[in-house]
C-alpha cells in the first residue's frame, strides 16, 4: 500500500502503523460520511426499477423543474461570470483605497445563510415593499417570480468566478498586458488576447463551481420562489416537494439527476486541478 | 497627505470595470442586505429583542450553534487527519478520496438532506443499526448533528491542505536532530503550523453550519424547542407573511455571522504577525 | 569525538549518490566536505546525522557502531541550509527545544534550562534577542540562532549543510571566524559542507573534496593545494 519500506524508515514520516490508522480512519470517515449518502440517492432512487425512476422524471412538474432550474442557471452563470471577471480586473489591475473591504464585501454572501439571503430579496423586491411594489404595479413581479429566483441563485453564487481569479490575476502580475499596451494595443485587444488566455482554466473552474451551485441551491430559492408547482418550483424545491408527498422515487430519482451534476463537476474539476495546475489558484494544486 | 482614492493606471478599462462591479455588488448583495437592516431599524430595536428574546427563539439559536460548533469540532479534528494523509501518504485510490472530500461542496443540499435521512431513518441502513443499538439519529439532534458534520467537511482539510503541502521537510528533520520523538515533533512543530489554517477552516464551517437550512429540515424533525433550527423559524415567520419578525430573527443570524467573519479575519491577521504567514 | 566512515554507499533507484567511500575524522577536528552539487558531500553529511540511511556501509562513533542508531539518539548538532528554525517558536524557545523534548526523566529543571539557553545566547553574542521570532531576525542572526539551538543539545559532533549559504559576503566573512571560534571553544568535532573551495580552504583543518559521488582527495588545505591529486580537484581549487 505504501511506497516499498526501506531498511530505515525516513525521519520525516509516521510509523507504518500510525500510517495505516490514519489512512484507515480518513477512508472510513469518508465512505460514512460522503460515499453513503451518495449511494443512498441512488438505492432510493432505483427501489422500485429504472423504469420507474425514469418515468418519474418524464411527467410535466418535472420537466418544468428541470427546465427552469436550466434557465436559472443560464441566466445567473454568465452574469456572475461578467462580475467576477471585472471584478477581478478592477481589484487587480488597479490600486485603489479600500481594496480589502471591497473583497470582505464580495465574500460577504458565503457567510450569510441562504435563508437569510432569501429574507433580504423578499424584503427588498417583495410586493410591499417600496421597488417591489412598484415593479408589481408595473406588471414586473420580481419575487414568486424568475427574476426573483435568479436573483436569490446569484447572490449566494456571487463570490465564485471573482474569488477564482483574483489569486491567479495577482499572481500573473500586469507585465503581459503592459506590453501589450505599449505595442498599441486596444484595451478589448488585450483582454482577449492576452488575460482571457491567461485565465481561462480558473474562469471555467469558477464557472464550474458557480454552475453546481447555482442549480443545487434551495435555501435562498425556497424562501424568494413561492414553490408553485410547474412555475417557480425548481428541481431542488421540487425534490422537497415530492419527499413531504412522500413520493421517494420521484424525489430520488430527481435527486439522482442532480447528484450526476454533482459527480461530473467533481471529474471536470479534478481534471483541472491535474491538467491545469499551474493555472489555478494556488490552493487549488494538490 | 492623502493618497489618491484610485492610482493613476496605464491599464484601461477602469470605469468599465469599476461600473460592472459596483453596481452588481449593489443590486445583489448590498441593497438587498440593506433593505433587511432598514426593515430592522424601522421596526426598532426593542421589537428586535422582544422577537428574539422568546424560548422557542433562544432555543433554536442555541441549538444551531451549538450544534454547529461541535460538528466544526469534529471537522477540524478530521479535517486536519485528512489533509496530512491526501498530502503525505501515497496509495491506491488517493485522488478519488480528494476528489470525494469536496462533494459536499458540489452536492445540492435539498439532496443531502433526503439521502441523510434515507440512511440514518429507522428503517435506513445506518438507522437500523443504531436502532439495534437502541438509539435514534434521525429526527433527533444527532440528525441535525450528522448533516451539519457534511456540510462542513471540506473546509477544514481544504485550508489546511496547502499548509501541509508547504512545511520544509528541514524543519521536521531539525526538531528531529534535536532529539524530538515523532509524536513530539508532530505536537510541538506541525500541529502549531497548521493551526492559524485549521482555524480558519473552523469557523468558515461553524459560519456554513450555523446557516445551513437543506440538509438539515429533512432529517431534523423539526419539533420546536427541541429540533428546531434558526434558519427555519424566518421560514416559518415567512410563510405567515410576518416579516418583522422574520428580519429580526434574520438580522440577529446576521450579526452572529458577521462576527465570525471579523474573527476569521483576526485570526489571519494575528497568525500573519506573529509567523509571518497565514 | 571520532567519526569513522567506513565503505558507506547511498542509492537513490537507480542512480548512486554515494559510491563506496571511507573517510577518518580524528576527534575534535574542523572538516569541510568540499564539491560541485550533485557531488554527494550533502547525502554524506545526512547520513552521518541519521537523517538518511546508507545502502551499505558502517559509520563508527569512537570506534562504536552507530549505522542503525536513530536520528534522536545520534546526538548530533545539526544546522541546515535554510536554518529551518521554528518560526511559530521565540528565539528562546527555538534553542530550549532540544531539552524541552526529553524525555521526562532527563529533562532539566525549568532554571537550568532558561540558564543554558542565556548561556547559549551570549556565547553567539545575541544576548538580547530571546524573545523575537525568527521572522523578525537578519540572515546572519539566524543562523547563529541555528547553531545555539544545534549546540543546546550538548551535541557530540556538528554537522552543517552550506552554512554560509544564503548570506552576503560581508556576513559571510564574519560568521567564518565564528563558527571558528565556537568549533575551539567547545572542541566539537565539526563537519560542514560547502561548494566555495576559498571557504573550505580557510576554515577546516582537513579538506575532503568530493566529485560524482566520490572522495577525490583528503587533505589539508596547504597540501591540497599544493598537490592537488587529480585533474578534477585542480581545476575545482583554482575556480
Amino acid at each position: 500500500m505504501f511506497d516499498i519500506a526501506p531498511t530505515f524508515r525516513p525521519v520525516t514520516t509516521e510509523t507504518p502503523v500510525a500510517r495505516w490508522v490514519l489512512t484507515g480512519l480518513a477512508v472510513a470517515g469518508i465512505a460514512v460520511l460522503v460515499a453513503a449518502p451518495l449511494i443512498a440517492v441512488f438505492a432510493e432512487a432505483l427501489a422500485k426499477g429504472i423504469g420507474a425512476a425514469v418515468a418519474s422524471l418524464g411527467n410535466r412538474d418535472a420537466l418544468s423543474a428541470i427546465k427552469l432550474t436550466l434557465l436559472i442557471a443560464a441566466i445567473s452563470v454568465p452574469l456572475n461570470a461578467a462580475f467576477g471577471i471585472a471584478a477581478a480586473w478592477f481589484i487587480t489591475k488597479f490600486d485603489f483605497r479600500g481594496k480589502a473591504f471591497l473583497i470582505t464585501l464580495i465574500d460577504l454572501p458565503f457567510s450569510v445563510s441562504p435563508v437569510v439571503a432569501g429574507l433580504c430579496i423578499v424584503l427588498m423586491f417583495g410586493a410591499n415593499s417600496l421597488a417591489g411594489g412598484w415593479l408589481v404595479a408595473q406588471g414586473y413581479p420580481i419575487v414568486f417570480a424568475l427574476p426573483g429566483i435568479v436573483i436569490a441563485t446569484m447572490f449566494v453564487t456571487f463570490p465564485f468566478v471573482a474569488r477564482e481569479l483574483i489569486p491567479v490575476m495577482i499572481e500573473q502580475g500586469r507585465a503581459e498586458e503592459e506590453a501589450a499596451l505599449t505595442l498599441g494595443a486596444s484595451g478589448w485587444r488585450v483582454f482577449w488576447t492576452v488575460t482571457l488566455p491567461n485565465i481561462r482554466w480558473a474562469l471555467l473552474y469558477g464557472v464550474l463551481l458557480c454552475n453546481a451551485r447555482a442549480m443545487g441551491e434551495f435555501g435562498a430559492v425556497a424562501v424568494v420562489s413561492g414553490k408553485i408547482r410547474g412555475q417557480t418550483a425548481t428541481m431542488p424545491i421540487t425534490i422537497e416537494m415530492l419527499y413531504n408527498e412522500y413520493l421517494s422515487v420521484a424525489a430520488f430519482s430527481m435527486a439522482a439527476v442532480l447528484t450526476l451534476l454533482a459527480l461530473v463537476t467533481l471529474l471536470l474539476k479534478t481534471a483541472l486541478e491535474v491538467r491545469h495546475a499551474d493555472a489555478l489558484a494556488a490552493n487549488h494544486r494538490h | 497627505m492623502g493618497r489618491p482614492l484610485i492610482h493613476r493606471s496605464p491599464m484601461p478599462g477602469l470605469g468599465l470595470s469599476m461600473g460592472i462591479t459596483l453596481t452588481m455588488l449593489s443590486l445583489v448583495v448590498l441593497l438587498p442586505i440593506g433593505a433587511l437592516l432598514l426593515k430592522g431599524a424601522t421596526f426598532g430595536i426593542g421589537n428586535i429583542w422582544d422577537t428574539v428574546n422568546r424560548e422557542r427563539v433562544w432555543a433554536a439559536l442555541f441549538l444551531s450553534f451549538r450544534l454547529s460548533f461541535f460538528a466544526a469540532l469534529f471537522n477540524l479534528v478530521f479535517g486536519v487527519i485528512l489533509a496530512w494523509v491526501l498530502v503525505r501518504y501515497r496509495f491506491p485510490g488517493r485522488r478519488l478520496l480528494d476528489a470525494a472530500v469536496d462533494l459536499p461542496f458540489a452536492l445540492p443540499t435539498a439532496v443531502a438532506g433526503i439521502a441523510l435521512t434515507a440512511l440514518y431513518a429507522p428503517n435506513g441502513a445506518f438507522g437500523a443499526i443504531a436502532k439495534e443499538l437502541g438509539l435514534k439519529i434521525a429526527y433527533t439532534q444527532w440528525g441535525i448533528f450528522i448533516a451539519l458534520i457534511f456540510v462542513g467537511l471540506p473546509f477544514v482539510t481544504r485550508t489546511v491542505q496547502p499548509v501541509v503541502e508547504e512545511i520544509e521537510r528541514e524543519v521536521e528533520e531539525a526538531s528531529a536532530t534535536l532529539g524530538a520523538s515523532r509524536l513530539y515533533t508532530l505536537r510541538r512543530v506541525v500541529l502549531p503550523m497548521l493551526m492559524p489554517a485549521a482555524l480558519t477552516g473552523f469557523a468558515l464551517a461553524l459560519a456554513r453550519a450555523v446557516g445551513e437550512y437543506g440538509s438539515v429540515i429533512f432529517i431534523a424533525g423539526n419539533i420546536p424547542l427541541k429540533t428546531e433550527i434558526a434558519p427555519l423559524l424566518i421560514v416559518i415567520q415567512l410563510e405567515e407573511f410576518n416579516y418583522d419578525g422574520a428580519a429580526a430573527i434574520g438580522i440577529a443570524m446576521l450579526l452572529i455571522s458577521f462576527g465570525m467573519l471579523l474573527a476569521i479575519n483576526l485570526i489571519q491577521v494575528w497568525s500573519r504577525r506573529r509567523i509571518g504567514y497565514v | 569525538m571520532r567519526i569513522e566512515i567506513d565503505e558507506i554507499s547511498k542509492q537513490f533507484g537507480v542512480t548512486a549518490a554515494l559510491h563506496p567511500v571511507s573517510l577518518a575524522i580524528p576527534s575534535g577536528a574542523l572538516v569541510a566536505l568540499l564539491g560541485p552539487s550533485g557531488s554527494g558531500k550533502t547525502t554524506l553529511l545526512r547520513i552521518l546525522g541519521g537523517l538518511e540511511f546508507p545502502t551499505s556501509g558502517r559509520v563508527l562513533f569512537d570506534g562504536q557502531d552507530a549505522t542503525g542508531l536513530t536520528v534522536q539518539d545520534r546526538r548530533a548538532g545539526f544546522v541546515f541550509q535554510s536554518y529551518a528554525l521554528f518560526r511559530h517558536m521565540t528565539v528562546f524557545d527555538n534553542i530550549a527545544y532540544g531539552l524541552a523534548a526529553r524525555p521526562r526523566a532527563s529533562r532539566p529543571p525549568k532554571a537550568e534550562i532558561t540558564r543554558r539557553v542565556t548561556k547559549l545566547l551570549e556565547l553567539i553574542q545575541l544576548p538580547d534577542i530571546g524573545s523575537r521570532f525568527p521572522s523578525q531576525l537578519s540572515g546572519g542572526q539566524r543562523q547563529r540562532v541555528a547553531l545555539a539551538r544545534a549546540l543546546a543539545i550538548e551535541p557530540r559532533m556538528l554537522l552543517l549543510d552550506e552554512p554560509f549559504g544564503a548570506l552576503d559576503a560581508k556576513v559571510r566573512k564574519e560568521l567564518r571566524q565564528g563558527l571558528r571560534d565556537i568549533h575551539d571553544e567547545t572542541g566539537l568535532t565539526t563537519v560542514f559542507v560547502t561548494h566555495d573551495q576559498e571557504e573550505a580552504m580557510e576554515l577546516a583543518d582537513l579538506v575532503v573534496v568530493m566529485s560524482m559521488g566520490r572522495i577525490e582527495q583528503i587533505g589539508k588545505p596547504q597540501d591540497i593545494r599544493a598537490r592537488p591529486a587529480s585533474a578534477f580537484v585542480q581545476s575545482f581549487i583554482s575556480a
